[in-house]
């Protein structure tokens, strides 16, 4: 039992995320509980607003690990994002008396959202294309699905007797459920902080272990690590699917939040959203990208009271500042600088970071 | 007399539909061929020649001034870019793919603030005739013939100028080739230019068949990016032209029986088959034959 623990210990506390000493875990800890305890003093309504922030974290982690820990860059997590809530919202829609729709609905969402990752993901890795093709497909396949869901106003795109909806969206879709205890209010809060610890510490742990070392090397040196007998086509498929099905989570989040979707949650703007908070915290760091995704929606949600046309402009400009001036990432950066013995390091690994061409 | 007409109509189909993705990918396929890297920008800078072109033609520019316009503004813009920020990332594919992303979003929302949402269109030029009852535009066989006459001076200046032979020189090997005394600096910077300058010119003839908005653009990226895809970047003229011929044999029959989206859905499926079974695209493959043809 001890030496299980000690295991996954190390698994946890392995060497790809930022903060591995008691100094880190103290104030960690310490941040963890001051979530827990939120409801105290913030109102349902400001529970609410930090769910929100909360809920894009495991997407975000999902193309954290896909594009900087695996090298697979993906502008389509919103595609998946937009199956699994779509999904939900008819499958729990149309079993909705029943107590268990909602984790019947999660449940289809999820699996949809990983079969159209796994199609995908089939056709591009086992096809070994370049890397600047899969960015591009993904965000293909992301227009289309959103011009096919825009243009479904109108009676007949009804499955069972939920609407599509076209652009106005679906809306009435049932908020999660297991037995007779509904997720709303403080207890969506507390689902959404779950998923985002149990989300952030699972990808931790697979990034420490066997098969996140694997896609390191794949990352690092494809055809080496295909010469020590790893089938990368296999592994890149495996994450694919995954980074999938963690946008799917944040999409049944966002469903179960709101009550609605709509196809403009699909857009060029909301696929980029992601790429920004991931490149911005530092994609190869999901504790960086955890805490960018959360500063980010927060920051864009405060602004977007004020002056909403100019948000895409300045999300458009910090990425463009970020990959100029920062390109492994703002909090990336700041972390290895506190080190002062790392400094030496971090410019070295910097300089190879560049050589290989990412 | 019917059937005359029928077939005309269905090699009109053919060839607008050619002749769109042609145009609409040319300049991404240019830049990508040299420089390995992809331009997201690619739809904003369509966007872009397609604003200057309708702003000239409305202060009375006339319509073939206004695209050689669109071709020179944009391609100024392009010179400017790639000296900022492009040249930065050369030999980091993904890193261009995200910041020239970031540049799309700002011209994009910064169009549509700039300029609202409405621009009045440009009338298609040309009127229609008809044969055997269907009736065709003039100024889509004008775009076939600009498409195909766009080929032939490519394929003039890559491969009978100075400029061309240095660009296939620093394409085939940048090193030697600045070792041996080109600037492969400059070229790089004239390739983007041209590779914008290209996107600005499509965007302004493509201005008249579509409605001016700042975010036109993104009903480019889709058929022009699967375009690049299917055609790879191994031969730029090769895959441009076998990839628009290719995918209009997939998409003119579905877009004509099921309708326009289905025939894009078409594209993007007849995509990942063909990177499926050549993930180099068309171009690589075509070389490939050529080569086994020439006995090398």
């Amino acid at each position: 039992m001890t030496a299980a623990a000690a295991g996954l210990w190390r698994l946890i506390n392995g060497r790809e995320d930022i903060g591995r000493t008691p100094w880190f875990w103290g104030p960690a800890l310490a941040v963890i509980a001051v979530f827990a305890l939120l409801p105290l003093e913030a109102t349902e309504f400001e529970a609410y607003n930090v769910a929100y922030y909360l809920l894009n974290v495991p997407m975000a982690l999902g193309l954290s690990l896909l594009w900087g820990y695996s090298g697979v860059l993906s502008f389509g997590q919103v595609a998946y994002f937009g199956i699994a809530g779509y999904t939900y919202g008819v499958v729990a829609g149309n079993l909705a008396p029943s107590p268990w729709a909602p984790v019947i609905g999660s449940a289809a969402g999820l699996a949809l959202a990983a079969a159209v990752g796994a199609v995908f993901g089939y056709f591009v890795f086992y096809g070994r294309v370049q890397a600047w093709i899969i960015p591009i497909l993904t965000l293909v396949f992301t227009l289309l699905l959103e011009t096919f869901l825009g243009q479904t106003a109108g009676y007949q795109w009804r499955i069972g007797h939920v609407q599509l909806g076209g652009y106005n969206g679906m809306t009435g879709i049932p908020s999660f459920q297991l037995g007779h205890l509904i997720f709303s209010g403080y207890a969506f809060y507390y689902l959404a902080l779950v998923i985002t610890l149990v989300t952030y510490f699972g990808c931790r742990i697979l990034a420490n272990a066997h098969a996140g070392k694997v896609l390191l090397a794949i990352r690092e040196d494809v055809l080496r690590t295909e010469l020590l007998g790893y089938d990368i086509r296999l592994h890149q498929l495996g994450v694919f699917v995954l980074a999938a099905v963690l946008a799917g989570l944040s999409g049944l989040l966002y469903v179960q939040w709101g009550n609605y979707i709509t196809p403009s949650q699909l857009g060029l703007v909301p696929a980029a959203l992601p790429v920004i908070w991931v490149a911005i915290g530092g994609r190869e760091r999901l504790l960086a990208v955890v805490i960018a995704t959360y500063v980010l929606n927060w920051i864009n949600y405060s602004l977007s009271g004020a002056g909403n046309e100019y948000a895409p402009v300045v999300m458009g400009a910090l990425l463009l500042g970020v990959m100029l001036f920062f390109p492994r990432g703002i909090i990336v950066t700041l972390s290895s600088g506190w080190r002062p013995n790392a400094r030496k390091g971090a410019a070295k690994r910097d300089a190879v970071f560049d050589e290989n061409g990412r | 007399m019917n059937t005359v007409g029928l077939i005309a109509s269905i090699l009109y189909q053919f060839g607008t539909n050619a002749a769109f993705l042609l145009i609409a990918a040319i300049g991404l396929i240019v830049i990508l061929g040299m420089m390995n890297i992809i331009n997201l920008a690619h739809g904003e800078l369509m966007m872009m020649g397609a604003y200057t072109a309708t702003i000239a033609f409305h202060r009375g520019v006339p319509f073939p001034l206004a695209i050689i316009l669109g071709f020179v503004v944009v391609a100024i813009f392009g010179a400017i870019l790639e000296r900022l920020v492009v040249r930065r990332f050369y030999g980091r594919e993904l890193g261009a793919l995200v910041v020239t992303w970031g540049i799309s979003l700002i011209m994009g929302q910064g169009t549509l603030i700039l300029f609202g949402p409405f621009m009045p269109a440009i009338g298609i030029p040309g009127g229609s005739f008809a044969i055997g009852g269907y009736s065709f535009s003039v100024y889509w066989i004008i775009l076939m013939v600009v498409s195909a006459a766009i080929v032939i001076a490519l394929w003039w200046v890559y491969n009978r100028t100075a400029f061309g032979l240095m660009a296939r020189a620093t394409m085939q090997n940048p090193a030697m080739a600045l070792a041996l005394g080109v600037n492969t600096d400059l070229v790089y910077m004239l390739t983007f230019a041209l590779g914008a300058g290209l996107a600005g010119a499509s965007g302004a003839l493509l201005a008249p068949t579509t409605s001016i908005a700042p975010l036109m653009g993104q009903q480019f990226v889709a058929p022009a990016f699967i375009t690049v895809v299917v055609g790879g970047g191994a031969n730029v003229l090769a895959g441009a032209v076998g990839s628009s011929l290719l995918l209009s044999i997939v998409k003119t029959p579905v877009g004509l029986l099921l309708g326009a989206f289905l025939g894009t859905v078409a594209l993007l499926l007849a995509a990942l088959i063909v990177i499926r079974l050549m993930p180099d695209g068309i171009s690589a493959q075509l070389q490939r034959l050529a080569e086994r043809r020439s006995g090398l």
